[in-house]
């Protein structure tokens, strides 16, 4: 059976939170952190922090969000699988498409993700047309394949909860305790996190069941 | 060595030794249960942790001592039993499975042996405890559990051939019927049940693990 591997991308494939990194910028640290942290805790329904979140950050021009999005730094051993494996992965977010398409392309994972929509007029955001439900990517792969997500926060909870294996990744931040009650596994380590999915990939392991 | 796929069994409650806390993170002259173990297995790349009650807690303490241990859950482990959590465990495992009891104390002697055996067996010890489940043993291998006068007593150590066992939601022991006949080892260890084996284990530790 094919495998297909889903990953968070935010503390998950970068090292760093993406928005936060981005508000420090422009001095609005203290206000994103405030909200990104009740994201995590699930205290804060999502779509709401995300459009604050996005608001937050519209006055800086997307051409220059998308330069700082894609300096950010990565996972390399995560990269790496993903560089290995682009055909069976996805990075699914909630990020918004005009941010994150310089670093997909910097990750070698153009037309490999899915994420929110904005619309921009005159390299700013006029908009946000669609805000990505992650468990929604699964129902769109329909093949039988066997479906792998990797994630660390409270808007990845049906994304694993609903995969054949889920698992909650620790190597950046800590893991939202909602995730804790549907993981199969926890991982705190990146080389680890790649051996292993490495090795569901390649059946290299026994024992399936 | 790294044909191996270690799973420590701490999922579960241990209310008898009535502590509040998973058995596994009882304080052994100084450090928890589980760090005297891992300890033993630097050498181990692919070590499990099973977890269920107070996971968080266990997480905690074994990656302070290494990150890069696979942290698997059961979440039911308040209905099903230690052959569960290894089921769950030797999902994807390499070709053996050693499988040890997260209330378990072994001689780091004995570890080192165990960890450079390459075939299966059943790890006993000879009957030590209140409640002991005995082996029944015939041409030296062990063919049974629960023998009324077995020679030795199960230890909750076993090396298995993963792709021999089907999963089970019992006792670990359901997992190990499954390929008996078996050969097996003496292990010198200590199983921390109740108050007065937890007593016992410290002064085994202080005494070089010589009892």
């Amino acid at each position: 059976m094919d495998t297909i591997f889903l990953f968070d991308l935010d503390s998950t494939v970068t090292k760093q939170e993406i928005l936060p990194t981005i508000a420090k910028k422009i001095g609005k640290q203290n206000e994103m952190r405030e909200l990104t942290e009740k994201t995590m805790m699930g205290i804060l329904p999502f779509q709401d922090s995300f459009t604050s979140r996005v608001k937050l950050l519209s006055q800086i021009p997307v051409s220059e969000v998308a330069d700082l999005v894609s300096d950010i730094e990565v996972n390399e051993e995560i990269v790496e699988f993903l560089k290995e494996n682009r055909e069976s992965s996805f990075i699914v977010t909630s990020n918004l498409d005009v941010w994150i398409e310089k670093l997909m392309h910097k990750i070698g994972m153009d037309g490999r993700y899915y994420c929110s929509k904005a619309k921009v007029e005159d390299d700013r955001i006029v908009k946000i047309e669609n805000i990505l439900e992650k468990e929604s990517v699964q129902s769109e792969l329909t093949s039988r394949a066997k479906i792998v997500a990797i994630g660390d926060g409270s808007n990845d909870f049906d994304m694993i909860r609903k995969a054949d294996i889920g698992i909650s990744f620790g190597g950046v931040r800590d893991i939202a305790p909602s995730l804790i009650d549907v993981s199969d596994y926890s991982i705190y380590n990146e080389t680890k996190l790649r051996k292993f999915l490495t090795a569901i990939k390649n059946g290299e392991y026994q024992n399936e069941q | 060595m790294n044909n191996k796929t270690v799973i420590i069994s701490c999922a579960g409650m241990g209310t008898r030794l009535g502590a509040g806390i998973p058995k596994a993170l009882i304080d052994i002259d100084g450090e928890p249960l589980i760090i005297h173990t891992l300890k033993m297995l630097d050498k181990i790349e692919d070590v499990r942790v099973v977890v269920g009650y107070q996971a968080e807690k266990v997480i905690e303490v074994v990656k302070k001592y290494r990150d890069d241990v696979l942290f698997v859950y059961n979440h039911n482990y308040q209905q099903n039993g230690t052959g569960a959590s290894v089921s769950l465990a030797k999902r994807y495992s390499k070709k053996f499975i050693l499988t040890i009891d997260g209330d378990l104390l072994i001689h780091p002697d004995d570890m080192k042996e165990i960890l450079a055996s390459e075939q299966e067996f059943v790890g006993v010890c000879e009957p030590s405890t209140d409640d002991p489940v005995l082996v029944g043993v015939k041409d030296g291998k062990v063919t049974n559990f629960y023998e009324k006068n077995g020679p030795y007593e199960w230890t909750g150590i076993t090396m298995l051939e993963a792709k021999k066992i089907t999963p089970t939601d019992g006792h670990v022991l359901k997992l190990v019927e499954q390929v008996l006949p078996m050969d097996f080892k003496i292990i010198r260890e200590k199983e921390i049940d109740t108050p007065n084996d937890y007593k016992n284990a410290i002064i085994w530790v202080q005494n070089n693990y010589n009892s």
